[in-house]
């Protein structure tokens, strides 16, 4: 058991994600950021389908109710463990009663926090991720509050190395180089303002803004114009989470979990690789867009899939 | 049909370039077809307006493979039998409190309250794509004469079974939540229940009539 002391500024549970549902509209509200997820569970020894807790803002406390083991991951952090400075990305022994606390996040947006246990609560539609907007999944549909307690079972001494090398851990600095492949809409934008998808050397700069959520990140900068004669808008479709959509105003949009729809013109899909950062990226912070071709995408996401193997394969 | 790429785990179908019946039956063919075939390695199949757009999992099946499997089932789902379409009865209170968009829907039209509903529920609908959240429909088409175009700026809340219109589609909000479209009624009848299968209670190709409460 675990009870939240303080729960952050947002603390929700999350999994993988819901799948199987779009058709009737129901998105994967799944973890943002799937490598510091994937790495969380490695290291506390529970299965790649479990449940964890996804993270934001300083003066997180949680009190353990059992002895068991727990890592957090993600964003940068000053964490404690009884007022301990505590190591992130590493396994760590909690004693029954004891207190874990994230005091500040110093880079990047959102933590991770998996227990060496099943986090017991009901899957709804086949998953335990929380979706915010229509509250359903997680901890009774809503984020974690002052006083929730929070169930474990099989909590077990995870098996297996408990650190993974720094090499795993990616860094959270800004500005945020996002690589992307051109999407079907693309053309209806005036060249000269979308060179960098003609031009692999060519980049554009975003500033991420303050309305920034788990349904995507909206950029300011330059507005991206539309050709005269290209539609402003298109007849909806099916959206991919990293779908960069491009409403009237030329100020992209970058779709994250919770759409599976849209109806403004797709300028371009980020690449696998970078999705995970795209968790990392906080009001403000710059946003550099670059294109790449969808073989290059491919050979990256294998690059980090084979790592993330080789470092956290299962003893 | 058209087979593109889309990102790396996608593949979008295009049935045809605009919103008509016989785009929106291919495309309710090609959904219910390969739903039922149950392809390894397919995460997701969205069915909208036009196209479908599945979603992959590459360690599962890779883009060649499957769109040339897609490619060659063309016939079977052009020729399949397909179940008859479901028909719902919905039932609105409209104006009012319940629809706060009434009187701009008005001015906008040149119409009174009594003829905008009366065309509003006078016509059929078909479901075009379940999306935006879960179980709102994208229903249409919407009759010209009682066209209004979006919010400039969404409203920030509208209550749960929220019936809208804008441009030339209507649709339903299951959920409390942000709306960009202009509401003119109210339904009762609960559009999306996450505990209870099959989830949605309308389907995609269904037909939809609107009748007063």
């Amino acid at each position: 058991m675990i009870e939240v002391l303080s729960p952050g500024f947002l603390s929700i549970i999350v999994d993988r994600g819901r799948q199987g549902h779009g058709h009737i509209g129901v998105p994967s509200s799944r973890e943002l950021d799937r490598h510091a997820s994937a790495i969380a569970r490695y290291l506390v020894d529970i299965p790649e389908d479990a449940a964890l807790l996804e993270v934001m803002g300083n003066d997180l406390r949680l009190r353990v109710l059992r002895d068991m083991s727990f890592a957090v991951t993600g964003a940068k952090v000053k964490a404690t463990l009884d007022d301990e400075p505590l190591r992130p990305w590493a396994a760590v022994r909690a004693k029954e009663g004891s207190i874990l606390r994230v005091a500040e996040v110093l880079e990047g947006l959102r933590y991770y926090i998996a227990f060496s246990g099943i986090i017991d609560i009901e899957p709804v539609m086949g998953s335990s991720t929380t979706n915010l907007e229509c509250n359903f999944g997680g901890f009774h549909g809503r984020p974690l509050m002052k006083g929730d307690m929070v169930a474990l079972r099989d909590i077990r001494e995870p098996a297996g190395l408990q650190t993974v090398p720094e090499t795993m851990i990616p860094s959270m600095r800004e500005p945020h180089l996002v690589r992307v492949i051109a999407g079907p809409e693309a053309d209806n934008f005036v060249p000269r303002s979308v060179r960098f998808l003609a031009n692999r050397k060519e980049t554009v700069l975003f500033n991420a803004t303050s309305r920034l959520n788990r349904t995507g990140i909206r950029l300011e900068g330059e507005p991206l114009r539309f050709r005269d004669e290209a539609e402003r808008s298109i007849i909806s479709e099916g959206l991919l989470p990293g779908t960069i959509q491009v409403p009237p105003d030329g100020y992209p949009i970058i779709t994250l979990a919770e759409r599976t729809i849209g109806g403004y013109a797709r300028l371009a899909t980020v690449a696998d690789a970078d999705m995970d950062m795209l968790a990392q990226i906080r009001p403000r912070d710059r946003v550099v867009l670059s294109s790449i071709d969808i073989n290059e995408a491919e050979r990256l996401w294998r690059a980090g899939r084979d790592a993330l193997s080789f470092y956290c394969k299962k003893q | 049909m058209d087979i593109e790429r889309f990102g790396e785990q996608g593949i979008r179908i295009i049935f045809g370039q605009a919103i008509d019946d016989a785009t929106h039956e291919s495309v309710r063919r090609f959904f219910l077809y390969t739903s039922s075939l149950r392809i390894p390695g397919i995460t997701e199949i969205i069915p909208s307006f036009r196209s479908c757009l599945i979603s992959y999992d590459r360690e599962r099946v890779g883009f060649e493979d499957l769109s040339e499997l897609l490619g060659e089932m063309e016939d079977d789902w052009r020729e399949m039998s397909l179940p008859d379409v479901r028909r719902m009865e919905i039932p609105v209170r409209y104006g009012g409190d319940y629809g706060p968009d009434m009187d701009f829907v008005c001015s906008y039209s040149g119409l009174s309250p009594e003829d905008v509903v009366e065309i509003h529920a006078g016509a059929t609908y078909r479901v075009y794509a379940l999306g935006f959240m879960p179980g709102f429909p994208y229903l249409g088409p919407l009759d010209r004469r009682i066209y209004v175009p979006r919010q400039e700026t969404p409203v920030l809340k509208v209550p749960q079974g929220s019936v809208g219109i804008a441009q030339l589609q209507t649709g339903i909000y299951p959920f409390e939540s942000p709306a960009g479209w202009r509401v003119i009624g109210r339904t009762m009848v609960r559009l999306f229940d996450h505990l209870n299968p099959p989830f949605s209670l309308l389907n995609f190709g269904d037909i939809v009539r609107f009748v007063r409460a």
